[in-house]
């Protein structure tokens, strides 16, 4: 943390895949092709809740060209977590490879292997299901009513994932008692979807041994290992599992899918190598969405703004399966302790099961849906007080000693620093006092300001102890191989990883490769989630790099006859300090020589974080259209504060994607789910709305390095998940600084628009009476 | 994706031969930007595609004051929007074919496809039902010139017979003293389908709206035409109070539905606000 010279980390160094990406020679799951591969696809039940009474698949095996069908009669019954993180928290093992029940409209009910996808497809419709229907349960309130249809007969009970988490700090009651005002609300938010480019495929074979080598799409292969290995009976190192690029995840790819296990089923069954590609409209039936939410938030508040006290109740609806639910619902309950500093917190959290498809991780994990309810109630509170409503953050902005969410004192003040920061970048007192909201040239357009705040952790502490592994390898030639488990979503982490171990060694960039990706070869490592890989495993490089140097520097030492305190390394030339024009090379020192090999040398570096938080605010102009209601995201501008940064440009193309997906969230991406029967109302790109590259705004980033934590390398923390987490509310915030009308929910739609500005001239014309 | 068999003909005769022996199965491949993905995502059953892209003839655009538009079923729109007048003289119908899908999309998709498709939201079709357009068609039995406004019988259809063949578009010249708007509206800037589309088409005469037509897309079956609404412009000065009541009119004259896209409520107040914006612009532009 202490060192001020940096050569390579915080510098935006040219990525080692950009070549392969842009020239297309890059390796994705769905680029691998074997001799005599097979394709694999599922049939999907098209109700949501039932019992398979019989399932006929003679015809479908009967097609010419079909090699297999597996129906639940066919495959191994072990009851399976679909989030496969190791000893978690509170994981509810509640899902068979495939059941006798359906409990979702689109659940496999069984799988086909053919000579072609054609084929397979085709095949599936000659697959005859009888069902026996039963009740659904489509939305969070029908899933607690005391005599719901149950949807499992495992978990603690009634239509609950998990049982409720409970979060008790201080005294409520007696910080109610001592407030001004209190306030009270209610929120909503909808099912918005990863969305990934790179739809969900894998390909599986078996060897002559029983091995089964397995390529996936998935942030975490270990844990894909893991699951396999347990539900299919066999050791670890009878599985491995690969995995190059990837087309994106956000933390959906973290699941153990049905598909996954049906394609190494189909291959063992064959003797043949099976892939499995899902389809767009997959990815929404079978994918993993964000959990839609229902949430009572009521905070007490002193004349100068102080929070004085905060109740709070959350539902996520999880679907048909648990998933993450366990994770996202401590998650997300625990966050409301924090962001907004407040001694008296009283939170109730709860996950509950409907015959609707998976809930399961995503980017901001149960934090989005809190912090979206905790900022619009402050702005409402700034309001009510008279108070500016960035003063009103900064005045309650968590900060340096306060109790985390994960229970460890807050480091720095981050939060503060980003408010600050931004109240002065983007002029905010200027245009929060404009006279007026008008648009030139637009009448019927408002303009308005928003801010919203977040935090976020790195790592999952304490739901899981992590572990972040790196092996550093010296090659005869002087070069370097890192060796990680952290998979490459498509952030640029293994770049990151790679200016860690060249910065911390004294070597060029361009000396460090990285290999990752395959579970016989590389260290283990726990998945790229939780904002954690630069963070842990940058740490555990950044330790096996620094052993690995200090060996180098020992060598040197001997042939130089110096001592190794008093040798550098830079760029691989290690000189003496004091003693200008004596160096050697790293190949010299380390090279082999008159037929000596080279000293072999490799480092690990292994590392258990607690955690770190980062911090953000977010700075909004929206425009509205009082008379179509389309509200156009204008101008926002993300600060962040990430302790130390290690690569600008990745950095900050972790903000703008966190930014579009954020605008996505509060204006237009609804996966709609008909509540009557549990269909899917817009499976597909047409009718669910991504912003497009026309529909983003400007966005000025700054990224600060105001609060480091000395738990990542150099003070680095994560910037994955934060920045999806302020845009929401900032933006709803800037909606009610436009038009005076406040929204509780997301996506806040265009007709959403028009009927509360009904509602307002309705009240104002009410009150004039 | 289902397999298909696929033919490519070398002239009507066959392309019309082919989709009549082939039956309800067989569609017209051209662009193949809507039909594909529906093939793709399963929407559509298709067992034979007949592309016309060997069929000489389809392709070729006329576009200038005096003779009006005339454009081939091979006409792409990113051709049909880049083609030297058509921005001018039809201001309209350029801003549908830029409001449609994106550029890649346009670059591939034809006009025609759009059209033959009859989907009650294609940007292309109020503006060519606003400004009168026909669509001529070829059949062993005979060619035809249909007006566009009586080509579509609902979702889907059109009063295309079986083994005849959309071939060209053609639209009359604008008359002196004729102005022309489209307003799109969706969620988005682009890859969108309209939530609403309005086209108006004006004609005037010393300051005085002599003929209108208001077509509105994605608010029932088919493009529909607000007759009422237009009467109520035509022999006024197109002052702010008529043109509110004729918005207004239209909103009574359309039948929407509600789906995942919007409430059948939003989208009839839409037409309001822009069969009101759509004739302000083109007062704007008249002034």
């Amino acid at each position: 943390m202490t060192k001020q010279d940096f050569r390579i980390v915080g510098k935006s160094v040219k990525r080692d895949d950009v070549i392969e990406k842009v020239t297309g020679e890059g390796k994705y799951t769905g680029d691998y092709h074997m001799p005599g591969m097979l394709f694999g696809k599922i049939k999907r039940s098209e109700i949501a809740h039932a019992k398979i009474k019989s399932i006929d698949v003679s015809k479908a095996l009967a097609y010419p060209g079909v090699k297999a069908v597996l129906t639940h009669h066919d495959v191994p019954r072990v009851l399976h977590y679909g989030s496969p993180h190791p000893r978690s928290a509170s994981c509810t093992k509640d899902q068979y490879i495939l059941d006798d029940r359906v409990r979702f409209w689109g659940e496999g009910v069984a799988a086909v292997a053919a000579t072609s996808e054609e084929i397979a497809d085709e095949a599936l419709d000659l697959i005859e299901v009888e069902y026996e229907p039963l009740p659904g349960v489509y939305d969070i309130d029908t899933a607690q009513l005391p005599d719901a249809p149950l949807i499992h007969d495992v978990g603690p009970g009634g239509n609950l994932v998990i049982p409720p988490v409970h979060v008790e700090r201080g005294d409520v009651d007696k910080g109610f008692a001592e407030a001004d005002l209190i306030l009270e609300g209610e929120f909503a938010g909808g099912r918005p979807t990863p969305t990934y480019m790179e739809p969900n495929v894998c390909v599986a074979d078996w060897d002559g041994s029983n091995k089964l080598t397995f390529w996936t799409s998935t942030q975490t292969s270990f844990m894909v290992r893991g699951a396999l290995a347990e539900v299919l009976g066999l050791p670890l190192n009878k599985v491995r599992v690969l995995v190059d690029h990837m087309g994106g995840g956000f933390g959906a790819k973290q699941d153990l899918f049905q598909h996954e296990f049906l394609c190494a089923l189909l291959a063992k069954k064959c003797r043949r190598p099976v892939k499995m590609e899902f389809t767009r409209r997959e990815t929404f039936v079978a994918g993993r969405s964000r959990h839609p939410f229902k949430l009572w938030l009521k905070q007490g508040f002193r004349k100068d703004g102080t929070l004085v006290a905060r109740e709070m109740k959350v539902v996520f609806e999880s679907g048909a399966y648990g998933s993450h639910s366990p994770g996202v619902t401590n998650v997300g309950t625990a966050s409301a302790t924090s962001l907004y500093r407040c001694d008296n917190v009283r939170l109730n959290g709860r996950a509950v099961y409907t015959n609707t498809p998976i809930a399961g991780a995503y980017r901001g994990y149960g934090v989005v849906q809190t912090y979206y309810a905790l900022d619009i109630q402050m702005d409402e509170a700034a309001e009510k007080l008279g108070i500016d409503p960035a003063e009103m953050r900064l005045r309650n902005a968590v900060r340096e000693g306060d109790i985390a969410p994960s229970g460890h004192p807050i480091i720095g003040h981050g939060l503060e620093s980003c408010i600050s920061h931004g109240v002065e970048a983007f002029n905010w007192a200027a245009k929060k006092g404009a006279p007026d909201r008008l648009v030139a040239g637009r009448p019927s357009a408002r303009k308005g300001y928003g801010i919203g705040c977040e935090m976020h952790g790195s790592s999952a502490y304490p739901g899981i102890k992590e572990q972040g592994n790196a092996t550093v390898k010296m090659n005869e030639d002087g070069s370097i191989t890192l060796l990680t488990g952290a998979a490459g979503l498509g952030t640029g982490a293994h770049t990151a990883l790679a200016q860690i171990v060249a910065e911390e060694l004294g070597v060029t960039f361009s000396s460090v490769s990285v290999v990752h990706g395959d579970t016989d070869v590389v260290p283990w490592d726990i998945g790229a989630f939780a904002s954690h890989t630069t963070y842990m495993v940058g740490t555990a490089a950044k330790m096996a790099a620094a052993e690995l140097r200090a060996r180098v520097l020992v060598r040197a030492a001997e042939k130089l006859q110096e001592k190794a305190e008093n040798l550098e390394m830079v760029d691989g030339i290690i000189t003496v300090t004091g003693k200008p024009g004596t160096s050697l090379t790293i190949l010299e020192a380390m090279g082999p020589s008159r037929g000596i090999p080279a000293e072999h040398l490799i480092a690990t570096g292994s590392y258990m974080p607690t955690k770190s938080y980062s911090f953000g605010a977010h700075f909004v102009e929206v425009e509205v259209d009082t008379e179509t209601g389309i509200i156009e995201c204008k101008k926002v501008m993300p600060v962040h504060d990430v302790g130390k940064i290690i690569h600008p440009i990745a950095a900050q193309g972790q903000v703008e994607g966190g930014v579009q997906q954020g605008i996505g969230h509060t204006l237009t991406e609804n996966y709609v789910i008909d509540t009557s029967n549990g269909r899917s109302l817009n499976a597909g790109l047409v009718d669910y709305k991504m912003p497009l590259s026309m529909d983003m705004p400007d966005i000025e980033t700054v990224l600060l390095e105001a609060a480091p934590d000395p738990g990542g390398p150099w003070g680095a923390k994560g910037i994955g998940e934060d920045p999806i987490i302020a845009i929401g509310p900032a933006i709803a915030n800037a909606v009610y600084d436009a038009i005076g009308v406040r929204f509780h929910h997301y996506p806040i739609t265009p007709e959403d628009v028009l009927n509360g500005l009904r509602a307002k001239q309705k009240d104002g014309a009410n009150a004039g009476l | 994706m289902r397999r298909f068999e696929y033919h490519a003909p070398n002239s009507l005769e066959e392309v019309s031969g082919l989709l009549t022996s082939l039956g309800d199965g067989a569609f017209i491949l051209a662009g193949g930007t809507d039909l594909l993905v529906e093939i793709r995502e399963r929407l559509r059953t298709v067992k034979h595609l007949v592309d016309i892209k060997k069929v000489p003839g389809l392709s070729g655009i006329t576009c200038s004051a005096a003779q009006g538009l005339r454009f081939g079923a091979m006409t792409t729109a990113g051709e049909l929007a880049a083609h030297p007048g058509l921005a001018q003289l039809y201001p309209n119908l350029y801003d549908a074919l830029c409001a449609l899908a994106s550029i890649q999309v346009r670059n591939r998709a034809t006009v025609i496809g759009n059209i033959c498709r009859a989907s009650p939201s294609a940007d292309t079709i109020p503006p060519l039902v606003a400004d009168g357009a026909s669509i001529e068609t070829w059949h062993p039995d005979g060619a035809r010139i249909i007006p566009l406004a009586e080509f579509f019988t609902g979702p889907g259809r059109s009063v295309l017979r079986a083994g005849e063949i959309a071939t060209a578009i053609t639209v009359p010249p604008p008359q002196p003293g004729s102005y022309r708007a489209y307003i799109k509206h969706g969620r988005r800037k682009a890859m969108e389908l309209a939530t609403v589309g309005v086209a108006v088409s004006l004609d005037t005469k010393d300051g005085i709206c002599t003929a209108a037509r208001i077509a509105l897309g994605a608010v029932g079956p088919v493009v529909l035409r607000a007759p009422q609404a237009e009467a109520l412009l035509v022999g006024t000065r197109l002052d702010p109070k008529t043109v509110t009541s004729a918005a207004q009119q239209a909103m009574l004259e359309c039948t929407p539905i509600s789906n995942v896209r919007s409430s059948a409520d939003y989208r009839r107040e839409m037409v309001g606000v822009l069969t009101r914006r759509a004739v302000q612009q083109v007062l704007e532009v008249a002034a």
